[in-house]
């Protein structure tokens, strides 16, 4: 078994941030292993996806090009990873954690009859075995877990790595052919609506979030001015998405999304643990809140203790200042 | 049209957790429940019963793989409205892994026989890798559909659902028999009725066995004996102290830029 297996995920030519945070993940194993990296390239189009993934660092790419790959379904892209899986015999199979990643990772590791370890936030290679450090019980704990025999199929968090840079490489890709007819395929995409503006919480470089504290549903717009004028994405509590103010989609924690941004500014939260579990990795923790005792300054690593309303719009203020 | 809802019984989301040097976990609950039905579920769980009261469903089987201990999250299965539940329960399946759990699951699914829709939660709390209901999909050769966030269609051996994606809502089509996982946006659980849990406490879950369902060989290929507490976030808060509003905020801005943030 040789080399290292990263997903290149893409949707019409586009390459999201957590595929180029696998290249650089998948650039530290194959290193570690002193194998090489073959991006695998699937969709329609794929020729500026190719060159984006030799530019990226990779030492050989397998790309198919085909409509049923597009856009991507796992019961087509799954059985060509295993097929390729078994005629090359890879040490590792990476993708992201996403949702797309996830389904592809599962389906592989099913039909090899190997180990998965999924949602990876760290990884180092001892030996030939790549060891995942994992958060489990909903972040509470940390767990370090690897696979024990065959090709070690893992999943990584998006935002764990940063993203690969340009390395000036180039190539050419091995055109592989798909291995199941669209008409064995039972599933089809009759449709697809892309989510409205705004930044998508799990790629968001900065959030800012309100909880309980914001009061209702337009106590988040000072939270939302905030968020414009850092160009961040706007996170909430539990508690607040319970009482109806904002869509689930905002919610950060245990039963939301998983974040881990450079900067969480955390407004009227109290900090349950719940909602820790969400954000605890987060680069830098802000916390404004009136009651100094809250246990989110437990976390943070700066505290404005006053009211939200006040603090929010003077810091929109002031970094509209700086930034303009 | 028959329904199984995979359901798993996990720590409570308020359970204080302790890991001792071997790793083993354990846990306690303030509020006196430490094991709940894995709060995803819930999900799940509800999207079977609306399938039974909308779509004509007949019977919607709980099943959870575990111990003795598990009976309890099947009672509440049972309670909201679920018709049958079944413990999948043998020294043989201590230790597996989501493929090994996967493998157990579809064996179990093929057991009960005729089913159309095997449903999921998007994840374990405990665990939280989120893979099984693919594995399981697999293991039975039918079509995976995770993060669904809606049935919009369902009957004439044909499905229809909302996938809430990172970038988007997918709808898809697909024939039956699938297995489906769902996330939050589906629906709201119901909480169990007085009568539900009445019934479900008298109810006798019945317990299905290696042998019983024919698989063997379960185990794992992947090693997670290492546990352990989350290390402490470093150092400690530093309370931004101007006199004003405006100095503080000027005050955490300049600690902004400083460490890059910004």
């Amino acid at each position: 078994m040789s080399g290292v297996f990263v997903f290149i995920e893409n949707a019409d030519g586009q390459i999201p941030a957590i595929a180029k945070e696998m290249m650089t993940a998948g650039r530290i194993i194959a290193d570690g292993l002193s194998e090489d990296l073959i991006g695998l390239v699937f969709g329609t189009d794929v020729d500026g996806v190719v060159d984006t993934a030799f530019d990226l660092g990779a030492d050989e790419v397998l790309a198919a090009d085909d409509d049923s790959l597009s856009p991507f379904r796992v019961e087509a892209v799954g059985p060509l990873v295993v097929s390729l899986a078994q005629e090359k015999e890879p040490n590792v199979i990476l993708a992201g954690a996403s949702p797309r990643g996830r389904d592809l990772a599962a389906w592989v590791a099913a039909d090899l009859d190997t180990g998965l370890v999924a949602d990876g936030t760290a990884i180092e290679v001892d030996g030939e075995t790549v060891k995942v450090t994992r958060p489990v019980y909903a972040g509470k704990l940390l767990s370090t877990v690897f696979v024990t025999e065959g090709t070690q199929v893992i999943t990584l968090r998006g935002r764990s790595f940063p993203q690969a840079e340009s390395t000036g490489g180039s190539g050419s890709a091995e055109m592989v052919d798909t291995v199941v007819a669209e008409d064995d395929i039972t599933s089809k995409v009759v449709g697809f609506a892309a989510k409205e503006g705004g930044v998508s919480l799990t790629d968001a470089s900065i959030i800012v979030s309100g909880g309980r504290g914001v009061g209702g549903p337009e106590g988040f717009e000072p939270v939302q001015n905030l968020a414009n004028v850092l160009g961040a994405a706007m996170g909430a509590s539990r508690a607040a998405v319970d009482a109806g103010w904002i869509p689930y989609e905002h919610q950060v924690g245990q039963t939301g999304k998983t974040v881990s941004p450079d900067l969480y500014i955390a407004a009227g939260i109290s900090g349950a643990i719940q909602h820790q579990a969400g954000m605890r990795t987060s680069k830098i923790i802000v916390a404004v809140n009136k009651d100094p005792e809250a246990p989110i300054f437990k976390l943070a690593q700066y505290g404005i203790v006053g009211d939200l309303f006040e603090v929010l719009p003077a810091l929109s203020e002031e970094f509209s200042k700086r930034l303009s | 049209m028959k329904v199984v809802v995979c359901t798993k019984q996990t720590p409570s989301t308020t359970a204080d957790l302790t890991v001792d040097d071997a790793g083993n976990v354990s846990w306690e609950d303030p509020g006196g429940k430490p094991n709940v039905v894995n709060p995803w579920d819930e999900y799940g769980i509800e999207e079977g019963i609306l399938l039974k009261e909308n779509h004509g469903a007949t019977d919607v089987i709980a099943m959870t793989m575990g111990d003795e201990g598990s009976q309890e999250a099947l009672k509440t299965a049972l309670a909201m409205g679920c018709t049958e539940a079944v413990l999948l329960s043998d020294a043989a399946f201590a230790g597996a892994d989501t493929l090994g759990t996967a493998k157990v699951l579809a064996a179990a699914i093929n057991h009960a026989g005729d089913v159309d829709v095997a449903i999921f939660g998007k994840s374990a709390i405990d665990g939280d890798t989120g893979q099984t209901a693919v594995q399981t999909a697999r293991k039975l050769g039918w079509t995976p559909l995770t993060f669904v966030s809606a049935i919009n269609e369902i009957g004439d051996g044909a499905i229809t659902v909302e996938r809430l994606l990172d970038d988007g809502k997918e709808t898809v089509t697909a024939s039956l028999p699938v297995v489906i996982s769902v996330v939050k946006e589906i629906n709201d659980p119901r909480y169990p009725s007085f009568m539900g849990i009445r019934k479900a406490s008298r109810a006798t879950i019945p317990a299905w066995s290696a042998a019983d369902i024919g698989v063997d060989g379960i185990g794992s290929k992947v090693d997670w004996s290492h546990i352990y507490a989350m290390p402490p976030r470093e150092g400690s808060v530093e309370i931004m102290d101007g006199d004003s509003i405006k100095d503080k905020a000027a005050q955490l801005a300049d600690k902004l830029f400083e460490e890059k943030v910004i």
